[in-house]
């Protein structure tokens, strides 16, 4: 039944009957304590990701992937990475895996792209948090986090001005995800360019909460403290007397 | 209220000097001037619509017609269906006030409006509502509110970090099983063991062919964070099939009768039982011959199950001869159902009976169930971490990457 799935891969476009793949799915399930086995079907999927397939098929093989990628399959999901048709669904398995190869990956390729591709690393970077490209440690925002050794938080630091508004607006968002004490910092010293003030106070407002929520009152506060300083919409004001509040 | 009722005055006045200045004669209908039932403009919450066919044109009707309501603003990505919209909301008033959008993010930016109603397909509703939050409204989400588990946390933090009200949207959680409530809350069945649930089916994948997408409709607005897909009119109908021919069928916009019959009907369970601020601590899954079917625990020792053999829907199990003391039922907090609650707390800035933490937690029920389903495995559950405990692949399923340009 999956040697049927992976030759209905070759040819399977929009249109044809998504429980040809089914095999594929009940092997993950299947393979869930089987390292060999689980290895093999990673390999196939790889190896379908690196053919000819079409668009569809390697939609259903990211899919997969999503759950059963390894560090093996990060090459060839970020080879599409720079790919208009393709990248997104790149992320979608690279965003998940946890391997710190991924978000290297995720990393080295941001510089290359721009646009909505851009946005869309920037995206799965925040979501990864701040340890996207290093060693896995857990959180509430973060699927990663932890301290800052991969150098993601620099990287989108320095994105904060970008000249596209839609980048830098992005890159707060994905600081606000992150919210450690160094991402607060970027956002704070950011100068704010036209388009991307809302954004990056209500960045600064989730790094405040997330260090509200890990008991770090007196960080939280400052970053309180800073926002009320920038003369911010009733909005946020009414936002950061709350926080406030909740420091003690 | 929100933040900007001064300009909200001004734009009203505003509107009403263009008419007069465009040399249309003007014909004020009383409810535009406001009488003895109907507050005038200036009282009324400003509200506007995201996603206006089906369930979302009914919440316009209920909406439109509340007297504490003044609508202005109508978007949907179908052209035909928001200028049919449109014509409603001006004929009702009559006038031609009534702005009609594509895009929601221009609709958001409307500084008059104190608060939207989100009826989208379920993979728009958590972007809508933190968008909607930073923009400074109040925000009343159909049911199912979240796609995803990673998504439940941010709408509840949006909700509370900007002071918003934000209303869940299933009436049914406490219209729908008063026979069950009732007992359960009376104490008449003593401490509550179990209660079933039954409910299904599962989304499945989608790979519909291509078809000629309509002129009117702007598709890759439609699939928004979704995985790009080509048009077929069964992939976006917004017909209540569970099982195919409506995106409510397909993984990559909802999670089925799971999510959607799931959000009232476990709504309703975990309000019955008392057990609605809390997320469960594990679902396990268990099979029984050629039966699966899941037993959820909370921490306090209650069992949700869904779909157990022998059980029928909303069944619940007491502890016989025994009672307990009896608690009041929560109820809305104005007559006139679960809009009419949240039109009473965007004036008083109560959380309404389906405060979208509530809505979260109950949506929580449902995603852990259907990950719990895709493994084939029990899983625990951190509700503090929002993470499976020891088990990182299912923590890969706690959210999906949304299609560029959108975040969350």
């Amino acid at each position: 039944m999956l040697d049927q799935a992976f030759e209905a891969l070759k040819t399977y476009d929009w249109g044809m009957d998504p429980k040809v793949l089914q095999p594929i799915d009940d092997a993950i399930v299947a393979t869930h304590n089987d390292a060999a086995g689980r290895k093999d079907l990673e390999a196939r999927l790889i190896a379908a990701l690196n053919s000819a397939a079409s668009r569809a098929a390697k939609d259903a093989v990211c899919r997969a992937l999503k759950t059963v990628g390894t560090a093996a399959a990060v090459p060839a999901l970020a080879a599409l990475l720079p790919n208009e048709q393709l990248s997104h669904m790149a992320r979608y398995a690279l965003e998940r895996i946890p391997d710190p190869e991924a978000g290297a990956a995720l990393c080295a390729q941001l510089p290359k792209v721009s646009g909505k591709l851009k946005i869309g690393i920037i995206a799965s970077l925040g979501v990864r948090g701040a340890d996207a490209a290093a060693t896995p440690a857990g959180g509430v925002f973060g699927f990663f986090r932890g301290a800052d050794r991969s150098g993601t938080v620099p990287q989108l630091s320095t994105l904060l001005t970008d000249p596209d508004a839609a980048v830098a607006r992005a890159a707060a968002c994905a600081l606000g995800d992150i919210g450690t004490p160094a991402a607060s910092q970027a956002l704070a010293a950011a100068k704010p360019a036209p388009g991307t003030q809302v954004a990056i106070a209500d960045a600064l407002l989730a790094c405040a909460e997330q260090l509200l929520a890990a008991g770090q009152k007196r960080d939280a506060r400052a970053v309180y403290e800073r926002l009320l300083k920038n003369n911010p919409s009733r909005l946020v004001r009414s936002a950061v007397e709350r926080g406030l509040k909740n420091c003690g | 209220m929100n933040e900007y009722k001064t300009t909200r005055r001004t734009f009203l006045k505003a509107t009403g000097l263009a008419t007069v200045a465009m040399g249309f004669p003007t014909i004020i209908p009383s409810s535009a001037r406001g009488d003895a039932t109907t507050p005038p403009p200036s009282e009324r919450i400003v509200m506007g619509g995201i996603g206006i066919g089906n369930m979302g044109g009914g919440d316009l009707g209920a909406f439109v017609n509340n007297p504490a309501v003044q609508y202005v603003a109508v978007c949907d990505v179908r052209k035909n269906v928001c200028n049919g919209a449109k014509s409603n909301v001006d004929q009702h008033y009559g006038n031609t006030d009534c702005k009609a959008y594509g895009d929601f993010r221009d609709l958001l930016a409307h500084k008059d409006l104190d608060a939207v109603h989100i009826a989208t397909p379920d993979h728009w509703h958590a972007i809508m509502i933190v968008e909607a939050c930073r923009a400074g409204k109040d925000v009343f989400c159909q049911k199912p509110e979240t796609r995803t588990l990673r998504e439940g946390a941010l709408v509840v933090a949006a909700a509370r970090r900007y002071g918003r009200v934000v209303s869940g949207g299933s009436q049914r959680v406490l219209e729908d099983y008063r026979g069950i409530v009732r007992p359960c809350w009376g104490g008449e069945l003593g401490p509550i063991k179990t209660i079933n649930v039954e409910v299904g089916p599962l989304s499945q994948p989608c790979n519909l062919p291509a078809e000629n997408c309509p002129a009117d409709m702007d598709w890759d607005m439609w699939l928004g964070p979704a995985p790009w897909a080509p048009y077929n009119p069964q992939r976006c109908d917004g017909n209540f099939s569970t099982s195919g021919g409506s995106w409510r069928s397909y993984s990559d916009y909802s999670g089925g009768g799971m999510t959607d019959w799931g959000a009232h009907h476990f709504g309703g369970a975990t309000f019955a039982v008392d057990v609605r601020e809390l997320q469960p601590t594990e679902v396990n899954y268990v099979v029984e011959g050629d039966k699966k079917y899941l037993s959820y625990k909370y921490p306090n020792g209650i069992e949700l199950t869904h779909n157990k053999p022998g059980r029928g829907n909303m069944q619940v199990e007491g502890t016989p001869g025994e009672k307990r003391e009896p608690k009041p039922v929560p109820q809305y907090k104005a007559k006139g159902g679960i809009c009419a609650d949240f039109l009473h707390c965007v004036k008083t800035r109560e959380r309404p009976f389906r405060d979208i933490e509530l809505a979260v937690n109950t949506m929580a029920v449902c995603h852990l169930g259907i990950i719990a389903y895709a493994l084939g495995r029990s899983l625990k559950w951190d509700a503090a971490k929002q993470q499976f405990i020891g088990d990182a692949e299912a923590n890969r399923f706690l959210d999906r990457a949304r299609r560029e340009p959108w975040q969350l």
